[in-house]
């Protein structure tokens, strides 16, 4: 019984906590993949180490193609990027130009629910000839700008040539931690204009049904276009993508210390049962069982109350891990994800989340079977049953 | 005999009439400075379809000569051939499948599994057999209607009564057709009236089926139905009578 309980009780434990630590990561991944960085991105070789104007994929219309009959792919947006100098009234700030497809953008990231005042912007010029722009709201802040200001921008185009132009600003967006707080959104075609980049693109990026399945697509993707550089979101961000591995291997380790732990006790009970039974053994082996029959007998019984254990860590853990991905913790303070608020820590539901910690009891048990069923066999059937 | 898994099975010279044959068999416990002889220097042979009883005094080494033949223990010294087979040789898998098919136990304190039912523990040896499921139901239906436990099978051990529960270890010993029965004190335990009971079912098996049954035993009533006698004193067999 305190056996069976313990092993409930490891179960859920590790249930729980892969289903916290997915969960929570698997948030984090989702606040920067679906913020900007995508599931996937495309890009001219080498230009994610060393990002420079020139080096651009000049057949986004084709990769377009391409990427339209993929069915893993929910959807992609190609965009450009640049540096540049902003000016408002009477100041100046860096600023950094993000060229977004006004179309196809809100459905790669969450660009118009960033927007904090005014309004997602449209392609065209307005009346006066001018492009839309929005703004980071820090840059916004330094250059004291608002909705409906003009700005100008001042950078190097691709041919080397002086880029200026003025933009009206059409939304302010994100807030004074985003990490585009300094970054000028302009339509695609005005920013590849602005840039003279003709109908070149920097990146291309993808977002695709499963984030798991990146790294396979992107693998897929990769073989199909060898002339430029497919990187799934552990690639773009690599230095998160590690530590979050190291983290979760430290977590997997404490998960085993504690169910090692459990399984000490575990060890003990099947030793001490085993001691009850000598007799029984001893029975069994003058009778005509060979030794393997009784550490295979130990050993089923093991994992017979471990399958059962499980089973019952299961369907409590089930509710639990339901409720936990679908409400979730309130959290105290939300979590501001450039400028999307998270109110909740929820959990992840998944078969991983059931499955690890079977398999995890499960080979633990498989362990301490072995040694209460070998001093099992090892039992002489003239001592346990008693002869002198 | 069973349709047991033939991998390291010792087979038997069925033409032999001798099933049990010790040699000059001593047993020793303790340590050098400390020696207990539980047996000196036992011969005997005993014959296929014997009913025979093994007498003596308590200490007498009854009980160590039974494990011995029944390959539960080693001698110190000397050989045991059981149906032409010197068990000393055997590896413990060798020996654990040559109880298994060879020999039934029959214990004092009946020793059943508790956690299973009647049939389950006549079931079980048969189980390690191999046989198949259906020849097993077959025949732990036959072997609880030869013992008297008809519609009992599915009874654990704590429902049965002592005289119900040798019975049920009576058709355990002889479910895997075994060629030599060893019975430790197998009415000790229980009152006159099912010892005898008891004793007539093995005595009966003994007739129809040609089986060698050898009994440790203070009992008087094994003793009238025994066909030999041996007598044990201090280790050593002090007379062996046929009757």
């Amino acid at each position: 019984m305190l056996t069976g309980l313990s092993m409930i009780g490891g179960y859920v434990l590790c249930a729980f906590s892969f289903s916290l630590q997915n969960g929570s990561y698997g948030n984090a991944i989702d606040i920067f993949t679906l913020d900007h960085t995508g599931h996937i991105q495309i890009h001219k070789e080498n230009y994610l180490k060393r990002p420079k104007i020139h080096k651009t994929i000049n057949n986004a219309e084709e990769i377009g193609r391409l990427l339209e009959v993929e069915a893993d792919i929910v959807s992609f947006s190609a965009r450009v990027f640049a540096p540049a100098l902003a000016y408002g009234d009477a100041k100046t700030s860096p600023a950094s130009i993000f060229g977004i497809d006004v179309e196809k953008e809100p459905q790669t990231s969450r660009i118009t629910q960033k927007v904090q005042q005014g309004e997602y912007f449209s392609a065209s010029m307005n009346a006066d000839g001018f492009y839309s722009a929005m703004i980071g709201q820090g840059l916004a802040n330094t250059l004291k700008m608002n909705v409906g200001d003009e700005l100008v921008l001042i950078s190097q185009g691709a041919d080397g040539s002086i880029a200026n132009d003025i933009y009206v600003v059409s939304a302010i967006v994100g807030n004074k931690t985003s990490h585009d707080r300094q970054g000028v959104y302009l339509p695609l075609a005005a920013a590849q204009e602005f840039l003279s980049l003709g109908n070149d693109v920097h990146e291309v990026v993808i977002v695709v049904d499963h984030r798991d399945d990146a790294r396979g697509i992107a693998r897929t993707l990769q073989d199909k276009m060898p002339d430029v550089t497919v990187s799934p979101w552990q690639v773009v961000e690599a230095t998160f993508f590690k530590t979050m591995e190291a983290d979760q291997e430290g977590n997997y380790f404490t998960m085993a210390i504690i169910i090692f732990i459990v399984f000490i006790g575990v060890l003990n009970t099947v030793l001490m049962s085993v001691l009850e039974r000598t007799r029984e053994f001893g029975v069994l082996r003058a009778i005509g069982s060979r030794p393997i029959n009784i550490v295979q007998m130990v050993f089923l019984e093991t994992m017979l109350l471990a399958l059962i254990s499980i089973g019952i860590g299961m369907v409590l853990s089930l509710p639990l891990i339901l409720w936990f991905t679908e409400v979730g913790f309130l959290l105290a303070e939300p979590i501001d994800a450039g400028g999307v608020a998270f109110q909740h820590l929820r959990g992840e539901f998944s078969a991983f989340v059931f499955f690890a910690p079977m398999a995890l009891i499960l080979s633990f048990a498989a362990v301490v079977s072995i040694p209460p069923g070998l001093r099992a066999a090892r039992v002489l059937p003239r001592d346990a049953l008693g002869a002198h | 005999m069973s349709n047991a898994v033939e991998t390291d099975r010792v087979e038997h010279d069925p033409v032999r009439t001798n099933v049990i044959e010790t040699r000059e068999v001593c047993r020793y416990f303790g340590t050098e400075e400390m020696q207990v002889i539980a047996l000196d220097h036992v011969s005997l042979t005993i014959e296929k379809g014997e009913f025979t009883a093994i007498i003596g005094p308590s200490g007498s080494g009854k009980t160590t000569l039974l494990h011995l033949i029944g390959g539960l223990d080693n001698p110190s010294s000397g050989t045991i051939e059981l149906s032409g087979e010197n068990i000393a040789t055997m590896s413990g898998t060798q020996l654990a499948d040559f109880r298994r098919d060879h020999i039934g136990f029959i214990f004092q304190a009946y020793n059943l599994i508790p956690v299973l039912s009647a049939e389950e523990n006549i079931e079980y040896i048969m189980l390690l057999q191999g046989i198949s499921a259906d020849r097993r139901k077959k025949r732990v239906q036959e072997m609880l209607a030869m013992v008297g436990l008809e519609g009992m099978g599915a009874r654990r051990p704590a429902q049965l009564s002592g005289g119900q529960q040798q019975r049920v270890a009576v058709a355990r010993a002889m479910a895997s057709h075994p060629d030599i029965i060893l019975a430790d004190e197998p009415t000790a335990n229980l009152d006159t009236k099912t010892g005898i009971s008891l004793l007539d079912v093995m005595r009966d098996l003994n007739e129809q089926h040609n089986m060698t049954f050898v009994f440790s035993t203070h009992d008087e009533k094994i003793m009238e139905r025994a066909t030999r006698l041996i007598h044990l004193r201090d280790g050593a067999v002090e007379k062996d009578e046929r009757k």
